[in-house]
């Protein structure tokens, strides 16, 4: 999934090997990470650096990962966070997000997932503008008309299937994993042992290749999906 | 045996006693007291009574009369009675058998001879006459003496047996609490050195004693519970984490074994990986079911089930179809419930994935919401293998997991899911054979005024 721009990217992790696996991982992937081993430090370059995300553990030694976010929200620091939390614990999420937090992710997690997510918060930190018009390859996906067009065809999608494409063209050109679909397409904060995400993705897939020679949506292979823009 | 100066009981039962026994000795002092001066101020009366008496006939007839008055006097009286003495202005005595010198004016306490030759203490008013003659009257005291006496055996008898009373019924009244407070502190050594099964004795007067028992009785069967319930998960947790351990250990070893960064070892990491989040699914799974167990009902909100429900067979009918099973829902609307959304959702979808990966290729799948009443059922149910009636008993249970499933990929939480999110709805869960298949039912109270919109 290699990106174009080098992203500055703060890792607040208290554990040093997984604070070290994410840090290779960014850097494979051409960012620039940054680590801080406890609060205090993840605060103080929250305040003092340019950073492009934070991923923020929320359980941090000396500070912990909720005050700091509060703390820089109060400072005004408007830099999107992906905060970590520990498994078990369903009321962290809405916590999380009232704290001002952009994502959460639950751990232990799949690298993949950790860095599809850092790429949507990159987005979404850049669109301020709110649109209502997505054009990837050929297909027009209109949210004020609820219409998709793959050329000329008015594509007919179910409202769910609406949705996952709506999902996939906002973050074009970057993989959207399975449970990030589960997510913010389903609301569902769970994972269900049945594939729910994959055959609606192949009904909507069918619909949008009918007719077409190339395949609108890519799969990449364990991660989850995404849609190329003109290559 | 403590000792018992140490015993709450015996201390309470005791200065109970003891300030009993002070008040009782404090009446006692002053109705002595009290009669003691009755007793006096009655002689005294007495003594003013026959002194005015006499000296008004000494007035009226002269001293001769009073000699002989005084001589009659003294020779009808007994021993209890008044005594008499006349003195001349030279102190002598001249009249009365009161065997004294010539006392002082007024009240006094003297000393008299009596007639055994005895000193004897007496209460003596004198008198002046005038010409010198002096009139001692006196009474024995005696008499004061004996009842004063009398009062103080009869007292003291009575205080020493209402002591002697006091003492056995402190001592059978902290003996009494100690020995029922003791039986509470048995129990409590019993359970502490390992007998769970010990509970606190209840008697048939529901006293105190046995309110506090029974309180701590279900105090104690709460406790058990959650132990069994810990002592199970532990164990479950040790003998289903061991299996895909080892296998993970084992494809790991495997992957080592494999020629490097061949296709072979790719696939053994792979799997490996796989076998991990397995791991890590049972773990979340067990935090998840602890945590619901453990939570209070305050997130719950009105949750439109209907809606819940025909959003989940949509996303489900689609899975259902390309795994070859046939999926058919009916679902009634606007039926409302208090609820968890993510959690209703997340029991709703593990019931139809069990439907769905543990029935063959074919199989009808009917997915009924109806309302009854003030009740919602919910009704999942397959026409495949079903479940042998022994195993539907347990099949809620932590990590049981039929052995027709043993192979699949899944570790058996899914309805211990369920049934503590239904529990936490207070919805029943049932499972019922439906020849063949299974059906599972959840009924919900519903609230009583449905959404209309």
């Amino acid at each position: 999934m290699g990106d174009e721009t080098q992203m500055r990217i703060l890792v607040a992790e208290d554990d040093s090997e997984t604070a070290a696996f994410v840090a290779k991982g960014l850097r494979e992937l051409g960012h620039q990470p940054v680590t801080a081993e406890n609060g205090e430090d993840a605060l103080h370059l929250a305040i003092t650096e340019q950073l492009d995300v934070i991923v923020l553990d929320r359980m941090l030694p000396k500070l912990d990962g909720l005050s700091v976010l509060k703390r820089m929200r109060a400072a005004e620091i408007g830099t999107p966070v992906l905060l970590l939390t520990a498994l078990g614990q369903i009321e962290n999420r809405v916590e999380g997000l009232e704290a001002g937090a952009d994502d959460y992710l639950v751990k232990p997690f799949a690298f993949s997932e950790l860095a599809a997510r850092i790429n949507a918060l990159i987005r979404r930190g850049q669109a301020n503008s709110i649109e209502t018009q997505f054009q990837v390859s050929g297909i027009v996906l209109d949210l004020l008309k609820r219409e998709v067009r793959r050329g000329n065809e008015v594509i007919l999608l179910q409202p769910r299937e609406f949705r996952l494409l709506e999902e996939l063209m906002r973050n074009a050109d970057r993989v959207v994993t399975r449970t990030m679909l589960l997510e913010r397409v389903w609301d569902y904060h769970f994972d269900p042992q049945t594939n729910i995400v994959e055959t609606h993705m192949s009904r909507l897939r069918s619909k949008l290749n009918e007719g077409f020679e190339s395949d609108a949506i890519e799969t990449v292979r364990g991660v989850g999906y995404r849609m190329r823009g003109d290559a | 045996m403590r000792n018992p100066l140490n015993s709450a009981a015996y201390r309470i039962a005791f200065v109970y006693s003891a300030a009993f026994s002070i008040a009782v000795l404090i009446l006692g002092i002053l109705v002595y007291l009290f009669a003691h001066a009755a007793f006096v101020g009655q002689h005294e009366t007495r003594i003013t009574e026959v002194s005015r008496e006499l000296v008004a006939s000494y007035h009226d007839e002269g001293v001769g009369e009073l000699r002989e008055m005084i001589a009659a006097r003294d020779s009808l009286a007994s021993a209890s009675d008044l005594r008499y003495a006349l003195f001349d202005s030279s102190g002598r005595r001249i009249a009365g058998l009161l065997d004294i010198v010539r006392p002082q004016l007024g009240w006094q306490d003297i000393i008299f001879t009596d007639e055994e030759g005895e000193a004897d203490p007496a209460r003596a008013f004198s008198t002046d006459l005038g010409n010198g003659f002096r009139l001692v009257i006196a009474s024995d005291s005696d008499t004061v003496e004996q009842i004063d006496q009398t009062i103080l055996t009869l007292f003291l008898a009575g205080f020493a047996l209402i002591l002697l009373f006091g003492f056995i019924g402190a001592l059978a009244l902290g003996g009494y609490l100690r020995r029922r407070i003791g039986r509470l502190g048995d129990t409590a050594e019993a359970i502490i050195s390992g007998d769970m099964d010990q509970r606190m004795p209840v008697g048939p007067r529901n006293d105190e004693f046995d309110q506090l028992s029974r309180t701590l009785n279900a105090m104690l069967d709460r406790i058990a519970a959650l132990l069994d319930n810990l002592r199970q998960v532990s164990g479950d947790v040790a003998h289903d984490l061991r299996t895909p351990l080892a296998r993970l250990r084992n494809r790991l070893e495997g992957a080592l074994g494999e020629p490097e960064n061949s296709g072979a070892q790719r696939d053994a990491i792979e799997a490996a990986i796989e076998q991990s989040d397995e791991v890590l699914g049972i773990f979340a799974a067990i935090l998840r079911i602890s945590e619901i167990e453990g939570r209070a009902h305050q997130a719950f909100s009105k949750i439109d089930l209907s809606d819940l429900a025909v959003e989940l067979c949509e996303s489900y009918a689609l899975a259902a179809e390309d795994s070859g099973r046939h999926f058919s829902s009916t679902i009634a609307s606007n039926i409302v419930i208090d609820g968890d959304r993510q959690l209703l959702a997340q029991a709703i979808s593990n019931i139809l994935d069990n439907a769905l990966h543990h029935t063959p290729i074919g199989t009808d799948i009917i997915f009924r919401l109806e309302s009854e009443g003030d009740q919602a059922k919910l009704t999942v149910t397959d026409n495949g293998p079903g479940v042998p009636q022994e195993a539907r008993e347990t099949i809620t249970k932590r990590f049981i997991r039929l052995e027709a499933s043993r192979t699949t990929p899944r570790h058996g939480l899914g309805l211990n899911l369920v049934s503590a999110i239904a529990a936490m709805h207070n919805a029943q869960l049932k499972f019922a054979d439906h020849n063949p298949g299974l059906t599972v039912t959840i009924v919900f109270r519903t609230e009583p005024h449905t959404r209309n919109d």
